[in-house]
């Protein structure tokens, strides 16, 4: 099983990078989901990988070996496509064992293989029909089913549960990663839902104009994002903007209206300017307690388990809050409530070089 | 098999294929094509002394490619007139019958254009005693021009109808749906809503409608000299026709023959740009609307005549004509006929037809494949066009010109076998290309993406996944060539002038203008009708198999 190293790939598209210096690193029988906007440049990395696109610049190790311009099928790096590409002429059987004949593998290995896969993936009782006639869940299995079956050892995941239904999306993401991990392989995950990626992903690379903003566990990025952009991208985040007055043991920023916010140690020099990032689950409300900011409740929406509150701020800024829905009688719209959060909570990057709202941009 | 598969799959065999692939397309097809336009600038002098100079020729020559061109423009848009009412019906409506009428229309493209040409004469035109027309022909025709116009009409009118009903079956109707329940009349609706859209079909039609009759040769030949009196009427591929035999005894006949045949090569291409960059650029002054009376039109009998005369015409003007050598056959005095002659050139014409096929999915399919999978690439945009270079040049133009290439060269010998075999693929190649390359155009490229890195080699990945999605566009374009070039007699005639396919036969056999020669020549067509028959019911059942 490879590990997988990625040193300095560009691609670009005309005047567009799809891949701009990408680095990156997989582990030996590690799964990670590469998490990033559409037009982030996931695809693109994932067909570099794969040897469907030869990159501009930069080199691809499996192992420590260079596979840059190694062909696509000599790479045992088995594409699984959004649409799973299963081969329509073929039956269930005759998909999954495709990676096999084309190798030529004797009888035994081929049955062998088969049965153990068809029941890996409980398509045993479907294994003479065509593709058309099974379900969108069924499908996936079998495409699945025909990647692992192919004998390779990196497994490449191109949004393979976009094409589901809401609960069964969430039902297979804990199968599909029990799968990969049963059979020790390396595998690679693009999609752009970041519940999926956290809940699938050893560790999550989140992408953005075909570079790696940040690599980590799930609670890695969730917790201590690098970048305002993943703050955001991965948790919606409200952000205040400010001068940064110290920065251990806690930060302190003091806004443009003379606020003063707390939030976690940083490397930031005083008088800096900086920008404090806080999830919207983690900024709080109350009409009691007394918090960092005041604001007016615009709107509250009815999520089920939660209660999503808009505000406005005296400066006219809107944020957000995320409150259990219990405290649904609590509050109402017009209400002036306080802010506040745990200062652990509260993330401090410096001012981004081309201003808050390109960070923030998604496209 | 294992190391062969190897070998081809090694990236400089691959490389190398596709070059020989694109150099045979140029060389083999592009070149010899367009090849006679390089007469005008080596052997000026010679058209200025056979051609400028010579106020008679030019004249004859002038005004037979001005025919081409007007009966071309007229035919095309009678097409367009009733093509569309019956698309519309064909498409839109459901009534019983549908089925049946939508067989019918495909039938005259079963017919050989050399025996509609002879079946629609007979059933059109005042024609000599000798022929014994029966007596409940139309027999009402005089002028050659009309003639050929409605002959032109016969063949052409489904390749419209086909065309503008394919793009109609694409355009979504629930625009059209919400332009109604917007308020407009069902008129209003189709007319500002649907025909917009319509421009690609439309471009698609005239070509192929225009091209066609641009290039018709043996059945227009056939229709002059059935008429009584042709008063010496010729078409630009007509006067190819007749001039080629003769060449070889009067060289001075070299210059026209080029001439007619640049002439007619520049004018189609021109014409192919012009069309093209027409329609897709005029802004049509169709925002406009009629409330009241595009109402009144919407129902009641307008509607029903306008389906009514569609049928009509389809009847009248195009299934009776194209059959009407069935009855002509059956009502004539039976005299004695040698069948040797015909069945020696019908088994030739097999043989060139299957020839050509072979070569045309050979050498086709790689080029249709390159040109589909490199989309974005400068040299496949470029390939693309030049494609369509040899469906719209007239096919005598063609014949004449490569003819010339080849035998002006030393490369290969000029049997006339190959000579024939050469010309039939410059023109049915594009066929078998932009069928296959459509196809492929429809397969989700990440089939063979997925088979590659499930482990397969480019050679497998093809054999495996996307041949058998595309086989059945790849038998469809292989019977279309297989018909086209059994049904061919500009080119046949215009490459070699002793040249003795099927359709030459019957025309040399009409020239004649012996009861006998017509008598036989009634029975060949007929024999050559039921065996493109066979061949287009096999096509309709393999494309009807594949939309299924």
């Amino acid at each position: 099983m490879p590990d997988v190293k990625l040193v300095g790939l560009r691609k670009s598209y005309g005047d567009i990078k799809a891949a701009d210096g990408l680095d990156l690193e997989v582990k030996d029988g590690e799964y990670l989901c590469v998490l990033g906007p559409t037009g982030a440049g996931k695809t693109t990395l994932l067909r570099m990988i794969s040897g469907l696109l030869a990159p501009d610049k930069g080199k691809i190790f499996f192992d420590g070996k260079d596979y840059t311009r190694t062909e696509i099928e000599d790479r045992k790096a088995a594409l699984l496509s959004q649409t799973y590409a299963l081969f329509p002429q073929l039956t269930v059987e005759e998909n999954i064992m495709f990676g096999l004949d084309i190798r030529g593998s004797d009888e035994k290995l081929k049955e062998q293989v088969l049965i153990s896969m068809l029941d890996l993936v409980r398509l045993s009782g479907r294994s003479d029909a065509y593709p058309r006639e099974l379900s969108g869940g069924m499908q996936q299995r079998t495409a699945l089913a025909r990647a692992l079956a192919s004998g390779a050892d990196l497994l490449l995941l191109d949004e393979p549960l976009r094409a589901l239904d809401a609960r069964l999306r969430i039902s297979l993401r804990t199968e599909l990663r029990s799968l990969v991990k049963t059979l020790k392989m390396t595998a690679i995950h693009v999609t752009h839902d970041q519940d999926e990626a956290l809940v699938m992903a050893d560790r999550v690379a989140v992408i953005r104009d075909g570079r790696i903003l940040q690599i980590g566990t799930p609670r890695e990025v969730w917790d201590e994002p690098a970048t305002p952009f993943v703050a955001n991208f991965v948790g919606q985040s409200n952000f205040f903007t400010g001068e940064v007055l110290q920065s251990s043991p806690y930060t302190l920023i003091r806004t443009p209206e003379g606020t003063v916010l707390k939030g976690r140690p940083s490397e930031l020099r005083p008088r800096s300017m900086a920008v404090l990032g806080v999830k919207i689950g983690n900024t709080d409300i109350s009409k009691e307690r007394k918090g960092y900011l005041k604001a007016k409740v615009e709107r509250i929406i009815f999520e089920g388990r939660n209660l999503h509150v808009d505000l406005m701020m005296d400066n006219g800024q809107r944020i957000s809050s995320k409150v259990p829905s219990w405290r649904k009688g609590k509050i109402s719209p017009g209400d002036v409530v306080d802010i506040y959060w745990e200062e652990s909570k509260g993330t401090v990057f410096p001012m981004p070089p081309n201003g808050l709202e390109n960070e923030l941009k998604v496209e | 098999m294992d190391s062969l598969i190897t070998v081809i799959s090694r990236k400089r065999f691959r490389t190398g294929w596709t070059a020989f692939i694109i150099v045979f397309f140029l060389f083999f097809v592009i070149l010899p094509t367009v090849y006679i336009l390089s007469y005008a600038f080596t052997n000026w002098g010679s058209i200025e002394q056979y051609v400028l100079d010579d106020p008679d020729m030019l004249d004859l020559i002038l005004k037979s490619i001005s025919a081409s061109f007007q009966i071309a423009g007229i035919v095309t848009v009678i097409d367009i007139l009733v093509g569309l009412p019956m698309a519309w019906m064909l498409v839109r409506k459901e009534f019983r019958g549908k089925a049946l009428l939508d067989t019918l229309i495909d039938m005259p493209l079963a017919v050989p254009t050399a025996a509609l040409g002879f079946s629609s004469a007979i059933f059109f035109a005042i024609t000599p005693e000798t022929l014994q027309a029966p007596s409940f022909a139309l027999n009402a025709v005089s002028s050659p021009f009309l003639l050929i116009i409605l002959l032109h009409v016969v063949f052409s009118y489904p390749y419209m109808v086909r065309s503008l009903s394919a793009i109609l079956i694409q355009i979504d109707q629930t625009y059209e749906t919400a332009g109604r329940t917007l308020g407009a009349s069902a008129l209003s609706a189709a007319r500002t809503i649907t025909l917009p859209l319509f421009r690609a079909g439309l471009v698609t039609g005239i070509i192929l409608c225009f091209a066609r009759s641009l290039s018709e040769t043996g059945g227009t030949m056939i229709a002059l000299a059935t008429m009584a009196n042709s008063q010496g009427f010729q078409t630009g591929p007509t006067i190819i026709g007749m001039w080629k035999p003769l060449v070889e005894d009067n060289s001075d006949l070299a210059a026209p023959l080029a001439f007619v045949s640049i002439m007619l090569i520049l004018l189609s291409l021109v014409l192919l740009v012009i069309i093209k960059l027409v329609i897709m650029k005029v802004h049509l002054p169709i925002g406009r609307i009629w409330p009241r009376p595009e109402k009144l039109f919407s129902r009641g009998w307008f509607p029903k005549t306008k389906d009514g005369l569609a049928v009509f015409f389809l009847v009248l003007f195009v299934l009776i004509p194209s059959f009407f050598i069935f009855t002509y056959v059956g009502s004539v005095e039976p005299t004695s006929f040698d069948w040797g002659p015909f069945m020696e050139s019908l088994l030739f014409s097999f043989l060139v037809a299957g020839v050509v096929t072979v070569i045309d999915i050979a050498l086709g399919v790689p080029l249709a494949l390159y040109i589909a999978k490199n989309r974005t690439g400068k040299l496949s945009e470029v390939l693309d066009v030049l494609v369509n270079v040899p469906l719209i040049v007239p096919t005598a133009a063609l014949g004449y010109s490569l003819g010339v290439f080849w035998t002006g060269q030393n490369i290969i010998p000029t049997y006339d076998v190959l000579l024939i075999i050469l010309a039939h693929v410059a023109f049915t190649y594009p066929l078998v290309v932009r069928n296959v390359a459509g196809a492929v155009e429809e397969v989700d490229p990440a089939f063979e993406e997925t088979a590659r890195t499930l482990g397969a080699k480019p050679v497998q990945a093809f054999r495996r996944v996307l041949y058998p999605i595309i086989k059945s566009s790849i038998l469809a374009g292989a019977i279309m060539a297989f018909t086209r070039s059994l049904g061919e007699t500009g080119a046949t005639q215009a490459v070699v002038e002793s040249a003795q396919t099927a359709p030459v036969y019957i025309v040399n056999l009409i020239k004649l203008q012996t009861a006998s020669g017509y008598y036989t020549a009634g029975l060949a067509c007929i024999v050559l009708i039921i065996v493109s028959f066979v061949f287009m019911l096999a096509l309709r059942y393999i494309t009807n198999r594949r939309s299924r």
